[in-house]
């Protein structure tokens, strides 16, 4: 899985990519140290308007609530989320924090040209001041 | 088995068609006792988020802003129609229907916050910014959503805030307790002449705001401690390290790594200085290139060893280009490199930092996860400790000068450099530099009653210390040094 996701990182340089992380939702998501295991994950389009996607990508709701509907009632769905940072470090913006939602795993893959360069996963803090980074278990 | 009446179920069936079904997305879910659907009664979109965040009040700071509008960023959908296409939060829903929240991804490389829109007077103040296309509209104005705290309003503290303020980055916190004072100004731009004697923080605020009136300046009158930082931390994207001393450099750099700021280092030692990015767990923190402290009174402070005016200048001003860069994305930030200045041979090195795995702090098992005592750590409050670990007999100027006018019988003797005690001395003082007394204790009696003492009292304890080691057994310091004198007990004596 992580190899589908960095080959879609690359592929997509010098855009940002998204996708979703989808599992069992864990009985204590909103810990922090809580471990969530990321079973499966699709791809999707960045939708922020083109000319942007250098910098900034979106999601479109309406595939988030296709994919909260799918999984309603499994005790799976959605553990979090990743996106790739063309050219820059591995560690969230600002802008990753207005935007930043509480529980969520936000992986961030560093990408420059043909290489990958780090990935690390984040979630926001308690406050919602800040992200702390997660612990990556490739498994 | 009990079974309910008939009319009773009837009745509870009807309860549940009468509601409207709200169904959570997981990230909401751990603020609803962990359901995914909440049945709630109202007549509108608006009604039943008010139910259900009154129920559940938790929920209510994740859809609504302060002053109760919904989150732009929370979609809301009425049977998977978006009420935005819609009557919005006033979008009739009937029992039966599904009210669906669905969180807003989105995300990005760039700090760009909505809002921070610049006026004509910010885009004429900034067009030489605006016109390289590295840094643009889109970086400038990702510099005036940014937040910047530098810890210490002195030498590097100064050119570094003034650039931050003319380049436009929008918040700029200060922490200083300090007052300004005459030594200060052959290095502290931020002040003048008519500043000594004021808060350091008030005459800062009123120097950058006059720079530039578009930025905030959040002051911060306090001493930075284990207690307050990581809570002021964590309201800035980057830090900046103009402290003049080891436990708060060190108090700095583990604060950050706790709270994943990035740590723009500098220092600077008479004529020599360093510049460097900490980040960890990317690259090597401060601890990574010194684990440990120096000795206690090893490296003198400026105000002990000097420092030449215009080094702070030239190290505070590669801080400000390091913060500028880091915040606009550009180039490579000196993370993982040491820059060593040297004005006299006019030189730079760079030395590579690797990260050290045994880091206790940022290593791969690390020992530090919370804050600790620095000053502890560092030694200070034991550098008046003698050899055995007692305290340090030391006295107050005001007790020096009670034993002189008792006419006790002691040996004063001064620590510091010649030089020094020409611009002044205590009367009846003798002088033997620190660096002169390990070869010149024969000049003095071990039985007398000796009192040491410096310009600020560090030195002074580094020598009683000696002297106690060596075996003289009446040794006492002076809190303070010359300088307490000249403030305490007679200013005639100058204070330098």
């Amino acid at each position: 899985m992580m190899g589908e996701i960095e080959r879609h990182a690359l592929a997509s340089h010098p855009e940002e990519c998204c996708g979703v992380l989808l599992g069992p939702i864990p009985p204590d998501f909103d810990r922090q140290g809580r471990s969530v295991e990321a079973q499966e994950h699709r791809p999707l389009a960045n939708a922020w308007e083109s000319g942007g996607r250098g910098t900034r990508y979106q999601i479109d709701p309406a595939l988030i609530l296709k994919i909260e509907k799918e999984f309603r009632g499994t005790g799976r769905g959605i553990v979090g989320w990743y996106h790739s940072h063309p050219d820059l470090p591995a560690w969230p913006s600002p802008f990753d924090l207005s935007r930043a939602w509480p529980c969520y795993s936000y992986m961030i893959l560093s990408v420059f040209k043909d290489e990958l360069r780090a990935t690390r996963s984040w979630i926001r803090s308690e406050g919602g001041n800040d992200f702390v980074p997660e612990a990556l278990e490739i498994l | 088995m009990i079974s309910c009446p008939k009319r009773w179920r009837s009745y509870e069936e009807e309860e549940k068609n009468m509601s409207v079904q709200v169904y959570l997305p997981t990230a909401l879910r751990s603020y609803a006792e962990k359901r995914e659907t909440v049945e709630l009664d109202g007549k509108t979109v608006g009604e039943i988020l008010s139910a259900l965040t009154g129920r559940y009040v938790g929920l209510k700071e994740h859809l609504f802003s302060p002053e109760g509008r919904l989150r732009h960023f929370v979609n809301v959908y009425v049977n998977d129609e978006d009420i935005r296409h819609l009557q919005g939060v006033g979008t009739a829903v009937k029992p039966g229907d599904s009210v669906l929240i669905v969180p807003s991804i989105a995300g990005g490389s760039t700090a760009l916050a909505e809002g921070a829109a610049l006026s004509p007077e910010e885009l004429r103040r900034y067009n030489r910014h605006i016109i390289m296309p590295e840094v643009g509209l889109e970086g400038q104005k990702r510099l005036k959503a940014a937040r910047v705290l530098t810890v210490g309003a002195g030498g590097l503290g100064s050119p570094l805030s003034l650039y931050l303020a003319a380049a436009g980055v929008g918040t700029i916190g200060v922490v200083d307790f300090d007052v300004v004072d005459f030594s200060n100004l052959q290095r502290q731009v931020l002040f003048s002449t008519g500043s000594v004697g004021k808060p350091k923080l008030q005459e800062a605020k009123a120097r950058l705001s006059g720079l530039n009136p578009d930025i905030r300046i959040e002051t911060y009158e306090t001493r930075l401690t284990s207690q307050n930082a990581l809570e002021l931390f964590k309201q800035y994207d980057v830090i900046a390290d103009g402290t003049d001393n080891f436990p708060t450099r060190y108090l700095v750099n583990d604060a950050c790594v706790l709270s994943g700021k990035p740590n723009v280092y500098g220092s600077i030692f008479r004529f020599e200085g360093q510049v460097s990015v900490f980040k960890a767990p990317e690259g090597p923190c401060y601890r990574c290139l010194y684990p440990e402290p120096p000795p206690p009174g090893l490296v003198p402070s400026c105000a002990e060893g000097g420092v030449f005016g215009v080094l702070p200048g030239v190290i505070g001003s590669l801080q400000a280009v390091e913060v500028i860069k880091w915040i606009l994305g550009l180039g490579d930030p000196l993370v993982g490199r040491l820059m060593l200045f040297d004005a006299l041979k006019m030189q730079w090195r760079q030395l590579k930092l690797r990260k050290d795995p045994n880091c206790p702090l940022c290593g791969n098992n690390p020992s530090i996860r919370a804050l600790i005592d620095y000053e502890a750590f560092c030694g200070v409050r034991s550098a008046v400790g003698a050899s055995n670990g007692s305290p340090l007999p030391e006295i107050s100027v005001e007790q020096l000068k009670a034993r002189m006018d008792r006419k006790e019988e002691f040996y004063l003797l001064d620590v510091r450099e010649p030089f020094e005690y020409e611009i002044g001395r205590i009367p009846g003082s003798h002088l033997i530099p620190l660096g002169q007394l390990p070869e010149r204790l024969g000049e003095l009696d071990p039985q007398s009653d000796i009192v040491v003492h410096c310009k600020m009292g560090g030195r002074s304890a580094k020598a009683a210390k000696l002297l106690l080691e060596k075996g003289f057994k009446r040794v006492t310091n002076v809190a303070g040094g010359i300088n307490a004198w000249s403030e305490r007990v007679d200013p005639s004596v100058p204070k330098y």
